[in-house]
């Protein structure tokens, strides 16, 4: 919002900003340094603002500010006429954080003590980046060390994430140099995901690589028993949090955070399990099968189907009923099966993980009323079918008991096949499956 | 993996690389001259951007206007909704506000 205010203000508009609590400190600091630049007079509300009532709403606009106790509505025609303060008319820029290549000699002890209170870390021990170690690490790639992998536009700040920094990372979530092009390709999508509403995201790695660094696409390969797919997740939020400097509560606000962020529940596809027919997900996403392949997905619901098929229910059925507790946001859905769930689902007429999706697409009905329900959707989209935009302006004219198929892109329904063929187990999740991006090219 | 070094088994001591980035901040802009010290008839914006739905902010801004209503009844408030989910710019509004209003209120971002 920092930017409309600002716009506004630069075309000779006043203008109060208004926001919640949760943000207070991020807008008036961290935004104000590395987004807007600009000391925008906010005024803040308490929470909740969505889903509570009008005579909440109605108290908050004649009480006081939670931050400075004054009557919000003084403040804010105070913010619109007040004159500006020397300060306000400043355009004298604040200098930037430069932070030196090496870290003043000191202890290992200490050190650990220093990335902790850094907040660099995810409080399990790191494994400490001596120059001998990040230069071991560069040894897995022919990219030169300051080569540029990504200027990280969130939270801002201009931060230039070189190839020597995305090493370090790797060595402290204890990567071996052969992972390394896997880490480079995986952190042109860093940082994590970043929201209020606690989001995580989800690696998965296709093509030969897998086998050549002895990545875990069977028995638990989404659990805690394998080195590369343990450090390689790891590292994407050892990166995220160092390097992108993501700090609870000052640049990032998941309330309830997500114990995915770990290591970002980071395996390979079983490719060798899948059934004739069905592509890798890295075919799908445009590569050939000889490419190696990295690909994130951001999202937030992770359901196990728990206990083994029955034949008197086919997979395809169960999984349509767990379906109808996601959101449907973006018609985003990432089934993550057993080999052997692969294999039924074939045999039950689904020839490739598309017409899967197209079957789930039509047949994932869910009440209006409930798909309505969700504030992530009507954060998301309600103000599309405010303005008319199909098919969300149907959807919100209708009864609550209406049914809707609210996953009406099948291309966002996603399946990966992972798993030791232990069991007739699935997850279904919200993930959405971003682009896959090359790790060949970060050899 | 290499160990510690020699440093280490020396003084004790490690040198390691630092694991944040240097970072740069954006060119200071101040806030435009307040050339009005009331709002008595001038026009005054309430532009909701759509975090939380269509009736979350909204809201708050609909008693606002309530608020003008009885406390600055020669304000003129005009009530509106920005276009797009809450993170889509909206440079019709803008211009709309330049051309028509004298001062903006806008939220309510969480």
């Amino acid at each position: 919002m920092s930017r409309y205010a600002k716009t506004l203000e630069q075309m000779g508009i006043p203008t109060a900003p208004c926001t919640a609590i949760n943000v207070s400190e991020y807008v008036r600091g961290w935004n104000m340094l590395y987004e807007s630049g600009m000391p925008l007079r906010y005024t803040t509300f308490p929470l909740p603002i969505a889903g509570t009532t009008r005579e909440v709403h109605e108290g908050y606009v004649n009480g006081n500010d939670p931050l400075t106790g004054r009557p919000i509505m003084h403040q804010i025609v105070d913010a619109l006429t007040r004159p500006l303060t020397r300060e306000e008319q400043s355009t004298e820029s604040a200098k930037g954080v430069l932070e030196p290549r090496l870290l003043p000699p000191a202890t290992e002890e200490d050190l650990q003590e220093l990335f902790r209170a850094k907040d660099w870390t995810d409080y399990l021990p790191v494994v400490l980046p001596t120059e001998e170690r990040v230069a071991a690490m560069l040894k897995g790639t022919s990219h030169k060390p300051f080569e540029v992998v990504k200027t990280l536009a969130w939270p801002g700040g201009g931060r230039r994430l070189t190839v020597e920094k995305v090493a370090v990372s790797a060595v402290m979530a204890g990567a071996k140099p052969e992972y390394f092009p896997t880490i480079l390709a995986m952190a042109t999508m860093a940082p994590f995901g970043n929201s209020t509403t606690s989001m995580a995201n989800m690696i998965i790695v296709n093509g030969p690589v897998r086998k050549e660094i002895g990545m875990n696409s069977g028995i638990g390969a989404m659990g805690p028993h394998n080195r590369a797919n343990a450090t390689i997740g790891r590292t994407f939020t050892l990166l995220s949090k160092s390097a992108g400097n993501l700090h609870a509560g000052v640049t990032t606000f998941g309330s309830l955070g997500s114990n995915l962020q770990y290591n970002n529940c980071c395996f390979a596809e079983n490719e060798e399990a899948l059934p004739a027919g069905w592509d890798p997900l890295s075919v799908q996403s445009g590569y050939k099968r000889e490419d190696s392949v990295v690909t994130v997905a951001t999202g937030w619901i992770y359901h196990s189907c728990v206990g083994e098929l029955v034949t008197t229910y086919p997979p395809q059925l169960l999984i349509r009923d767990y379906m109808r507790s996601l959101t449907g946001m973006g018609s985003a859905a990432l089934l993550c099966a057993d080999p052997l769930v692969a294999g039924i689902l074939c045999d039950q007429g689904f020839a490739s993980k598309g017409q899967l999706a197209e079957w789930l697409s039509r047949n994932v009905r869910v009440p209006a009323g409930q798909y309505w329900g969700n504030g992530i959707t009507i954060t998301g989209v309600a103000n599309l079918a405010a303005q008319g935009i199909e098919p969300f302006a149907t959807w919100q004219k209708m009864p609550p008991d209406a049914l809707i198929e609210p996953f009406n892109t099948p291309a966002n329904i996603n399946t990966v096949v992972v798993g030791g063929q232990t069991n007739t187990i699935w997850f279904i999740t919200d993930f959405m499956v971003r682009k896959g991006v090359s790790i060949d090219s970060w050899r | 993996m290499p160990d510690l070094g020699a440093q280490s088994k020396t003084t004790g001591k490690v040198t390691v690389l630092n694991p944040a980035c240097s970072s740069s901040p954006v060119e200071r802009a101040p806030l435009t001259p307040r050339t009005f010290s009331s709002l008595d008839g001038k026009t005054v914006f309430l532009v909701d951007i759509g975090w939380g739905g269509p009736k979350a902010g909204y809201d708050v801004l609909d008693i606002m206007q309530g608020w003008f209503a009885r406390n600055i009844p020669s304000a003129k408030t005009v009530l509106v909704s920005k276009k797009g989910p809450f993170a889509q710019d909206d440079p019709d509004l803008w211009k709309r506000i330049k051309a028509e209003g004298d001062a903006c209120i806008i939220g309510i971002s969480c």
